[in-house]
């Protein structure tokens, strides 16, 4: 599994099998997902309606750049009021199903993307203002654009985690998205350092990758968030920033979601991988010190302490 | 191997066979006590003159010879950051397993990375030049096991940067 999916595994299953016809049970089930995100299914009231629920971090910040609307699109008659303690919430009626199985798979897989669509809702609004920017823009010179167009849109903040935040400023020419992101040890910080740095040079390296959007980072605040409120300036190395430049390219409306889902995942699969490298040198480590412990106790001489006997048969005894 | 390594642990295996000629000495300022003099450190005719020999500046060895006792400290290289990250983690790791490794100094000497203890009964019990050979193997072995962390993190790091800009093409 080298890239990570985009839907919450578990919540899938459990709705593929919901939903395939077999006798109802009642479930109260909490689902935890990256980023703090946790979910739950219930049946409160009968075994075929099935509640669930989703609380994010971030929701309020969401809803201010438009995650209501979006999910209203995605979900739209199955919505009910939020369970209290959760964010939002969605009710399916087993009994009331699409009828084919396509757009019952359909159903399940949005209500497994239901963080993806919650988290996704800047960036498609970015992504709108990006298209009415760079029509505005098209119809200047670079000599006569008016400041308001050159500066783009207002930065878009989301503090999906404690310490964490995702960036994301439209401008008329591309989209700039920007990950915080804070390393806990001194090991994942330089393991951090070679990955993202690898990041920066595949785009350069690669011939296939030179259509990907431009990677880059480093560890004061960019200058795109200047005037952000709430950034800590600690320079000691710990936090992270990475830019990701989406170009016109990527946000045409026929890539748009799958980049959108795609780049929302960009932190939990670069942790994940400085932690499963980590894993591997301690497995590899393990394995070298077996070795050694091998080659030491080839030093010690064979014991020589077998019994001996005479050639009838008898044994010698110690005398004590 | 490369031309500077190989006479380097030549010397080194030539100066540790030399200096491994250790036999059992009771304390001389405790009644019966037996303890490796170069830890104690007890009285200066015990010890003998320390060597260190270095095969560049950022890789060399020590030794200390006393009485009963030899201590030998590595330093490994370490070129840059992740090198640094990875002998010192190695290094944890092997020193955390010290009572299985008998010969192990649970702790460097300072201004190095990793110490050997030898006492005279380690080399009562186990073959004298068994022992020499661990320590170049050990040296050897060290040196490769970290520039293939090295290059295998490097590897992955490339490959995962690249499945992930794949797909925004």
């Amino acid at each position: 599994m080298l890239l990570l999916d985009y839907h919450n595994v578990l919540i899938h299953s459990l709705l593929t099998e919901r939903f395939s016809g077999s006798t109802p049970v009642s479930i109260d089930q909490i689902v935890s997902d990256f980023d703090g995100v946790t979910f739950h299914l219930s049946t409160p009231e009968s075994k075929t309606k099935i509640l669930i629920s989703i609380q994010v971090k971030c929701f309020r910040e969401l809803v201010q750049y438009g995650a209501q609307q979006v999910l209203e699109r995605e979900y739209g008659p199955y919505i009910v009021d939020p369970e209290p303690g959760y964010d939002f919430s969605v009710l399916i009626d087993l009994e009331n199903l699409p009828a084919e199985q396509e757009a019952k798979n359909d159903l399940i897989m949005r209500l497994a993307l239901m963080k993806r669509n919650a988290m996704a809702a800047p960036f498609e609004r970015a992504f709108d203002e990006f298209a009415k920017l760079s029509e505005e823009a098209s119809r200047y010179t670079t000599e006569s654009a008016p400041q308001g167009v050159k500066e783009g849109g207002e930065v878009m903040a989301i503090h999906y985690r404690e310490e964490e935040a995702i960036y994301i400023k439209a401008s008329h020419d591309r989209v700039t998205v920007i990950f915080s992101t804070v390393f806990r040890e001194e090991t994942d910080r330089i393991f951090g350092k070679v990955f993202l740095q690898e990041f920066v040079d595949a785009r350069r390296r690669v011939l296939t990758l030179q259509n990907a959007p431009q990677v880059l980072f480093r560890n004061d605040p960019p200058l795109e968030l200047a005037g952000v409120p709430g950034l800590q300036n600690v320079n000691d190395g710990t936090l992270s920033y990475v830019t990701f430049v989406l170009f016109p390219r990527h946000l045409t409306p026929q890539r748009r979601y799958e980049n959108i889902s795609h780049i929302q995942i960009f932190r939990d699969y670069f942790h994940y991988h400085i932690k499963a490298s980590k894993a591997y040198i301690h497995t590899r480590m393990r394995k070298r010190t077996a070795d050694f412990l091998q080659v030491l106790n080839r030093a010690r001489p064979e014991n020589e302490e077998r019994e001996r006997k005479t050639a009838s048969g008898r044994t010698f005894r110690v005398q004590g | 191997m490369s031309t500077s390594l190989r006479p380097y642990l030549q010397c080194v295996r030539s100066s540790l066979s030399a200096a491994l000629a250790i036999s059992n000495f009771a304390s001389q300022t405790s009644e019966r006590h037996n303890v490796p003099e170069i830890e104690a450190a007890s009285s200066p005719e015990l010890l003998l003159n320390p060597l260190v020999i270095s095969r560049n500046s950022d890789e060399r060895t020590f030794i200390e010879p006393s009485v009963n006792s030899v201590r030998v400290s590595l330093k490994v290289k370490q070129a840059d950051e992740i090198e640094h990250i990875l002998v010192h983690k190695f290094a944890r790791f092997l020193t955390q397993r010290a009572d299985a490794f008998l010969i192990l100094r649970r702790k460097p000497v300072e201004g190095y990375d990793i110490s050997f203890l030898i006492t005279n009964f380690h080399t009562e019990a186990m073959l004298k030049h068994k022992i020499v050979d661990f320590v170049i193997e050990f040296m050897e072995e060290v040196d490769k096991e970290i520039s293939e962390m090295k290059l295998f993190l490097n590897a992955r790091a490339r490959f995962v940067a690249e499945s992930f800009l794949t797909p925004f093409d």
